[in-house]
């Protein structure tokens, strides 16, 4: 690997010095020294210095490599470390994020100060203007957002286009309207670039912090947020007659960019209709519009709303041959967004899909990312396993493997969570394992996208290691993935334990549950429960058996917090049977003793299988008491088991005679109860 | 994402509580961890405070890779390190602390990002960067023969907002004498021209400049002075033929006073002899006389020890025919 590095950054220097320099490679932190060769003046040739015996001494060319080089070919030596937490944290046990959530919150606290720290020195920049830093640093030193120039002319209209002032450089145009000067073609051209891109509103201002403006832009965004709630999923709309639509009309020439920047602001605000008449208008002027424009256009058609879908399909193609009736050559993003649009006709957009990408390949655009999630969520939309999948994902990875990217499509960072989606869609473990190699391929990595994709990915992946793979290899990952990478769901710790389960290695149950409580899911109960479950159902040596009373103990203490935590505790009853059982195989006794108690205070029902474990510990210390103990509560809780007891007590004890009878008396009360009932239903 | 994030919370605040809302921004995601103030609510429905996790050591592996956990120079983490380190001065019978909250750790500092591994992983890697060393220089001597001026330059690095260091521009330009064509009158001509910057034992001109602001002109200027004092030595002044004896470097037996007060002695030690026709060569020519010669030279350069004291004195006796 440091070989195919090598030869990326290193280029031999072609041209030969006179004066060559040979380095030798000293022991750390030695400064270097130079030799030089005997080329200069200062040192003539001695006589006879070219009688045989001195060999030649040939320098080798220097190598030259760019600044980060060597830097990089260090870091090449080093790899993740599986215990530690993303380096933007701070490493230490009581800042490290212990849940998403936690960690969302930490890095917007971190950027939280930058900002701030930005805004006190944008707000007074005389007192940041003295700059030690060499070579300068532009971002540190503060930005200036006020316009200079004071007075009305186009050079002030062109300087508050360029600080991105919407309302400002309208103003301005108006002014200058007014005052009789013609504004060039060219200033108007970005003028309305400047509109249509962010449709007529200011601009967002968590960087520029100007209060005065932002307070009345504020008003209007809320005045309008209140009354476009329902479209807000799609931005900022365009409103008629806006300020682009008012300068378009009244500039005095317009060209193919004005047009064309037109239609792009209507598309991004979704003015539809208005966007294809500009493009007819277009038309008839004789003009040509640009690939970007076609881009939008197609949009537009495939967004437009009460169409069969063949029609659309239909009306882009025929954008696609005025494209090249206009000569206009398509590119990627022509392609990616066909094939955005045909995600949305389901099964009517397979075969044009394929048709789009094969035209891709055929005119040599490399696909993207991107375009390969299009397609896979075009074939793989409905999870419907009966129907029979299409194999078109091994085809994709097939060609994909190996491959680097390089990002080209805002969209090209959902690939690899639909990918995944996939795999696990389909169980296939080997694909998934392409799918991550190909992730950890060169700069890949950089394509997962924000968190809750990443979660989404590893969640997926570890689900479907735990449910194919072998436990060794599954626990191999998951000491490197979790919690490095990313923090479970108690749906993914459920499905290890089943894992742990299906391979028998349930003495790994308490490591799992002390990690999981690092990471918040103390008071998750389904995750408890299914611990709990495991560990009680069968018997186990003794040393385990201890270790899982020790866990269950735990989990009991966490029950409790919870109850002093909330005002309504709540302790599932399976739980309690789980936990009483555990104590008792482990020979806590007197603890399992309280968790009777306890059923009784939350008005629990034990279980049968529990209560007859009771009985054989009762029988093992030969206490009779015990035994009767049991039977009693088995009667306050009427359960139908009570008379079995009884008898058992009675069969396998020596107990004296009044207990026999207040046991008799205990079975009368439960067998009069229950004839009582019979006569009532009776009557 | 962070940013539009915070983009929405923002503008959900009116503009004149701007400034706040960036404190306030990340209130709502972690209202559960903010303890509220226990005045409001009742104690027993204060949420739990905040528990620090187990340090990572007892996760790390027996055979995990270090470098991986300490890449780069760090400061001292004790919930990183898994060695039971102890420092600090023991109080009255007690033990030096733990690491954890050891001040004293992380002042020093720490190598544990160049374990021998480290070390040699870096050296693989740097190879591609180096080119071969030239095989016809396999012996110091060589070296020196060919290569025979040494420049050494320092470059510094420091964590801070300059990359600048004034220390660096320093040059020191290192040659044996012995390697300058030099006869005898340019040496010790160059000699008393450098000054203090020749080192008689090792016989090493240093030159050492600092007066450029620049690395390159400091090591140009360093060339430069070498250049010009290799010339100068060589010509010869017409002031030179005024050196008289005092600006000698080493003591010369010819026309000195010494000769002169021997041969006066010898002088009158034959004309006490009666003995007239005495040449003055052949005086000088003599075996003792030489041996005189000798000693004197050597005590005058060499400076009074045992041995040349004693020579001189057998030399002595000898000329004297006190034996």
């Amino acid at each position: 690997m440091a070989v195919v590095a090598a030869s990326r950054w290193l280029r031999f220097r072609c041209k030969v010095c006179l004066t060559l320099t040979g380095q030798r490679a000293g022991p750390c932190g030695q400064p270097p020294n130079c030799r030089f060769y005997s080329g200069s003046a200062t040192v003539p040739k001695v006589e006879g210095a070219n009688v045989t015996g001195i060999e030649e001494v040939v320098i080798p060319k220097k190598k030259t490599w760019d600044k980060v080089a060597v830097l990089q070919a260090l870091a090449s030596t080093v790899n993740r470390d599986t215990t530690a937490a993303p380096y933007a944290f701070q490493d230490d046990p009581y800042l490290i994020p212990t849940s998403s959530l936690e960690s969302r919150s930490f890095l917007l606290a971190k950027k939280s100060g930058e900002n701030a720290a930005k805004y006190i020195i944008n707000s007074h920049p005389k007192y940041f203007q003295k700059d030690i830093a060499e070579p300068h640093i532009p971002c540190l030193m503060p930005e200036y957002f006020e316009p200079q120039i004071e007075d009305i002319s186009e050079a002030a209209l062109r300087e508050r286009i360029k600080l991105k002032k919407v309302k400002a450089s309208v103003d301005m145009f108006d002014q200058l309207l007014q005052a009789g000067t013609t504004v060039s073609l060219e200033t108007s051209n970005s003028l309305l670039d400047l509109l249509c891109y962010y449709g007529d509103k200011e601009p967002s201002t968590d960087y520029h912090f100007q209060q005065s403006e932002k307070s009345e832009e504020l008003a209007a965004e809320e005045n309008n947020k209140k009354s476009k709630k329902a479209n807000h999923q799609f931005g900022d709309l365009w409103r008629p007659k806006n300020n682009a639509e008012r300068i378009f009309a009244l500039m005095p020439e317009k060209n193919s960019h004005s047009y064309c920047t037109m239609i792009r602001g209507m598309v991004k605000h979704r003015a539809l209709v208005q966007a294809l008449n500009l493009y007819t208008e277009l038309l008839n002027n004789r003009l040509h519009a640009d690939v970007y424009t076609f881009n939008a256009l197609i949009e537009a058609t495939a967004l437009s709303a009460h169409e069969k879908p063949e029609d659309k399909w239909n009306n882009i193609l025929e954008l696609l041959k005025q494209m090249t009736a206009q000569k206009v050559k398509p590119n990627l993003q022509t392609f990616n967004t066909i094939l955005k649009c045909l995600r949305r006709f389901h099964a009517f957009g397979k075969v044009p899909a394929l048709q789009t990408f094969r035209e891709m390949k055929a005119i040599g655009i490399e696909p993207s990312p991107a375009t390969y999630h299009y397609l896979i969520q075009l074939f793989y939309h409905h999870e419907n396993r009966s129907k029979g999948s299409s194999l078109i994902i091994y085809d994709i990875m097939n060609e994909l493997t190996g491959r680097k990217f390089s990002p080209r499509d805002p969209d090209d960072d959902m690939f690899f969570q639909s990918a995944m989606r996939v795999c696990s869609f389909l169980r296939d473990l080997e694909l998934a394992y392409q799918v991550h190699g190909l992730l950890n391929t060169g700069d890949n990595w950089k394509f997962i996208g924000p968190d809750h994709r990443r979660n989404f990915y590893y969640s997926k992946f570890f689900s479907l290691l735990c449910l194919m793979e072998q436990i060794d290899v599954t626990l191999k990952w998951y000491k490197d993935l979790i919690p490095s990478v990313f923090f479970p769901r108690s749906q993914t710790l459920i499905d290890l334990l089943q894992a742990l389960d299906v391979a028998n290695r349930l003495e790994v149950i308490p490591q799992i549950w002390k990690d999981s409580k690092e990471y918040g899911h103390t008071f998750r109960n389904d995750l408890k429960e299914e611990i709990l479950m495991l560990m009680a159902r069968d018997q186990h040596p003794p040393e385990l058996q201890v270790a899982f009373a020790d866990c269950a103990a735990d989990i009991k203490s966490t029950y409790e917090s919870q109850d002093g935590r909330q005002t309504a505790p709540e302790w599932p009853a399976n739980s309690l049977n789980y936990i009483a059982v555990l104590f008792l195989r482990a020979g806590r006794t007197q603890e399992a003793w309280k968790m009777l108690g306890l059923f009784k205070k939350h008005n629990k029902i034990p279980g049968n299988k529990l209560l007859n474990e009771f009985m054989d510990i009762a029988k093992a210390s030969s206490s009779p008491a015990q035994a009767i103990e049991i039977v009693k509560l088995a009667g306050a809780f009427s359960l139908p088991i009570c008379e079995d007891l009884a008898q058992r007590v009675m069969a396998d004890f020596a107990i004296s005679q009044e207990q026999k009878e207040a046991l008799g008396n205990l079975t009368s009360l439960t067998s009069d109860s229950d004839s009582d009932s019979d006569t009532s239903e009776g009557k | 994402m962070a940013a539009a994030a915070l983009s929405a919370w923002l503008t959900l605040q009116p503009g004149t509580r701007t400034l706040r809302a960036f404190c306030t921004s990340v209130s709502p995601a972690t209202r559960s961890a903010i303890p509220s103030p226990p005045d409001r609510r009742p104690r027993y429905e204060r949420p739990l405070r905040r528990k620090a996790l187990p340090p990572r050591t007892e996760k790390m592996t027996l055979d995990q890779d270090w470098p991986s956990v300490y890449p780069v120079a760090a400061p001292f983490k004790p919930s990183a390190v898994p060695l039971p380190i102890r420092m600090g001065y023991p109080i009255k019978r007690g033990v030096p602390m733990a690491k954890e909250g050891n001040l004293e750790l992380l002042k020093i500092p720490n190598f544990l990002h160049l374990t021998p591994v480290a070390i040699k992983k870096h050296c693989e890697a740097l190879k591609d960067f180096c080119t071969e060393w030239p095989a016809a220089l396999d012996s110091d001597e060589k070296c020196e023969k060919h290569f025979p001026i040494e420049v050494d330059t320092t470059d510094y690095v420091s964590a801070g907002p300059s990359i600048r260091n004034p220390k660096a521009r320093v040059v020191t330009l290192r040659v044996k004498l012995s390697s300058l064509n030099l006869d005898d009158h340019a040496k010790k001509k160059l000699i008393k021209l450098v000054g203090e910057r020749y080192c008689k034992t090792t016989d090493v001109l240093t030159i050492k400049t600092d007066r450029c602001p620049l690395k390159r002109q400091n090591y140009d200027y360093a060339l430069y002075l070498l250049t010009v004092l290799y010339h100068e030595s060589w010509k010869t002044e017409e002031w030179e033929k005024d050196k008289t004896e005092a600006d000698m470097e080493e003591y010369v037996w010819n026309n000195s006073s010494s000769e002169k007060n021997i041969l006066e002695t010898l002088l009158q030690m034959k004309a006490a002899e009666k003995n007239l026709e005495v040449n003055k060569e052949e005086l000088l020519a003599t075996k003792e006389v030489e041996e005189y010669k000798k000693s004197v030279v050597s005590l005058k350069n060499e400076g009074d020890n045992e041995n040349t004291l004693s020579q001189y004195k057998e030399s002595v006796k000898k000329l004297l025919n006190l034996m």
